[in-house]
């Protein structure tokens, strides 16, 4: 039984998962994932592709509903349970939207609205969810677009842009919404290589902002440069985990060692 | 060529009749038969069992039969059959349902209602599946889903086939000449039957009818320029 991710001294938790489980049909996924992370931390998702790092995030913000154990996330607190359909119990649908507020996400695909502009994509959320007036909107989103670089950007639709760019978008997208988790699935997965650099270097930015970022990713070097505390998952259960140095420099399980070196 | 018949103020008054009756049957029927589409389309994506299969139906006898048939079919049959219900002559949609005009815009609603969904049917099922997961990643209801996401991404898609949807409605207008309709088709054959002219006012006819397409293509273009979905000159 792994332990959870001790908590740092003074410092709130913003997400914990206690036991959470995941089946597809017949497919278990996720077989009893326990952590925590606190507030400001960055908490990245390691392990070879299957062993299921994308549903554990995309059981963050509910777009996969687990189907046992308990999510405190964003001060929501969910406690799943295998009902009938196997759907969560308890689970309103005003509270998915609520918490999904809170805990954005930035895709492997960008998944940009390609019928909308740059700025369209990014004030989308926080004017339909939120409620910000387009003024409000317009104004959060520029500064998030500036942040990422794309400020000339702003009027131009996705399909003119390179996938850096998109994804940039795609961030400022998920900032704009001043959500208390941000939520990273392969960012830059879909990118060509010479692009990479320029995601990384805004996740970095964002990183050392103490933002609260949950961080599915490949680019080892950079999960060991930017993380507080990994996990390192194989077949549904995490196999390892610990912060960077340890992850990458001692690992106890023969599985993450195995892992680190055929990724090296 | 013989033009003279040009100067008629009588001939023009037809003509015009003919070009305003064509364009606001167009633009009704354009209209209302797009808003059916959509809920055509979205009967048979996401509506219970019985719409889904009502949609199906309604899809398939409209685009299996001949528009000029069903126009027969509502203004002969139908539009002959109302009077016989008891208050429908004294009613206030009297005017309304004893002009031929209205059987040409519910036909061609319907009809476009029925290649519409179908168009919009596929284009809503080839939206990215992670567009919309998005969508719902940042709190979107469904309802806010479908109107801001889904169906604008779907409009999108298809704009170039609705551009074709559009242009095939406007040449179906002369079928309306049929049921004493004054259109274009209709305007020319009354001069041609006092002139005695064979050609000249057909020509004229579709000269027009080719000037409308001109300016309809190049509306779409512009809206495709406007919303590019892919970037322009990649396949």
């Amino acid at each position: 039984m792994p332990e959870a991710v001790p908590a740092a001294r003074g410092r709130d938790v913003a997400v914990r998962a206690v036991d959470l489980e995941k089946r597809f049909g017949p497919l278990e996924v996720l077989k009893g994932i326990s952590f925590e992370a606190t507030e400001g931390s960055v908490l990245s998702i390691i392990g070879a592709s299957g062993s299921g790092k994308s549903t554990l995030l995309r059981c963050m913000n509910l777009l996969e509903l687990p189907n046992r154990g308990d999510l405190f996330i964003a001060g929501e607190i969910i406690h799943f349970d295998r009902g009938r359909d196997g759907q969560a119990t308890g689970l309103d649908r005003r509270q998915i939207q609520r918490l999904r507020a809170k805990v954005t996400m930035v895709f492997q695909q960008f998944n940009l609205w390609p019928h909308m502009s740059v700025l369209g994509n990014v004030i989308e959320a926080p004017m339909q969810v939120l409620g910000l007036s387009r003024r409000e909107a317009v104004e959060i989103a520029e500064a998030f677009l500036e942040r990422v670089g794309l400020a000339d950007k702003r009027h131009e639709y996705p399909a003119f842009l390179s996938g850096g760019q998109q994804q940039r978008t795609a961030i400022a997208r998920a900032l704009a919404m001043q959500p208390q988790v941000l939520l990273f699935d392969e960012p830059t997965s879909a990118l060509d290589p010479e692009l990479v650099g320029e995601v990384l270097a805004v996740v970095r930015d964002l990183a050392e902002d103490g933002r609260t970022m949950l961080l599915v990713t490949h680019e080892m070097g950079f999960a060991r440069d930017v993380s507080t505390h990994l996990i390192f998952l194989h077949a549904g259960r995490i196999a390892e985990t610990g912060p960077p140095g340890q992850v990458f420099g001692n690992p106890e399980s023969e599985r993450c060692r195995q892992f680190l070196s055929s990724v090296a | 060529m013989d033009f003279s018949w040009l100067a008629n103020p009588s001939y023009l008054a037809y003509l015009w009749q003919g070009f305003v009756n064509t364009l606001i049957l167009v633009a009704l029927s354009g209209t209302a038969g797009f808003v059916l589409a959509v809920g055509v389309a979205l009967a048979q994506i996401v509506g219970p069992r019985p719409l889904r299969w009502l949609a199906r139906g309604y899809t398939t006898v409209i685009r299996g039969t001949p528009l000029l048939v069903q126009l027969f079919f509502f203004y002969d049959g139908v539009g002959r059959l109302l009077p016989l219900i008891p208050g429908v002559r004294e009613s206030f949609l009297w005017p309304v349902l004893r002009d031929a005009f209205f059987y040409g815009v519910l036909a061609f609603t319907l009809s476009v209602g029925a290649y519409v969904g179908e168009v919009l049917r596929g284009a809503l099922a080839s939206v990215p599946v992670g567009e919309l997961s998005a969508a719902r990643a940042f709190g979107l209801s469904g309802v806010q889903v479908l109107w801001r996401i889904w169906l604008p991404r779907a409009i999108q898609i298809c704009l170039p086939t609705l551009t074709g949807e559009v242009i095939l409605l406007l040449k179906s207008v002369p079928l309306v000449s049929t049921i004493a309709v004054m259109d274009l088709l209709k305007a020319a054959n009354l001069v041609r039957d006092e002139t005695f002219l064979v050609y000249e006012p057909l020509l004229l006819v579709a000269g027009i009818y080719l000037a409308l397409t001109l300016v309809l293509t190049t509306g779409m273009r512009a809206l495709e320029v406007r919303f590019p979905g892919v970037k322009p000159g990649r396949v």
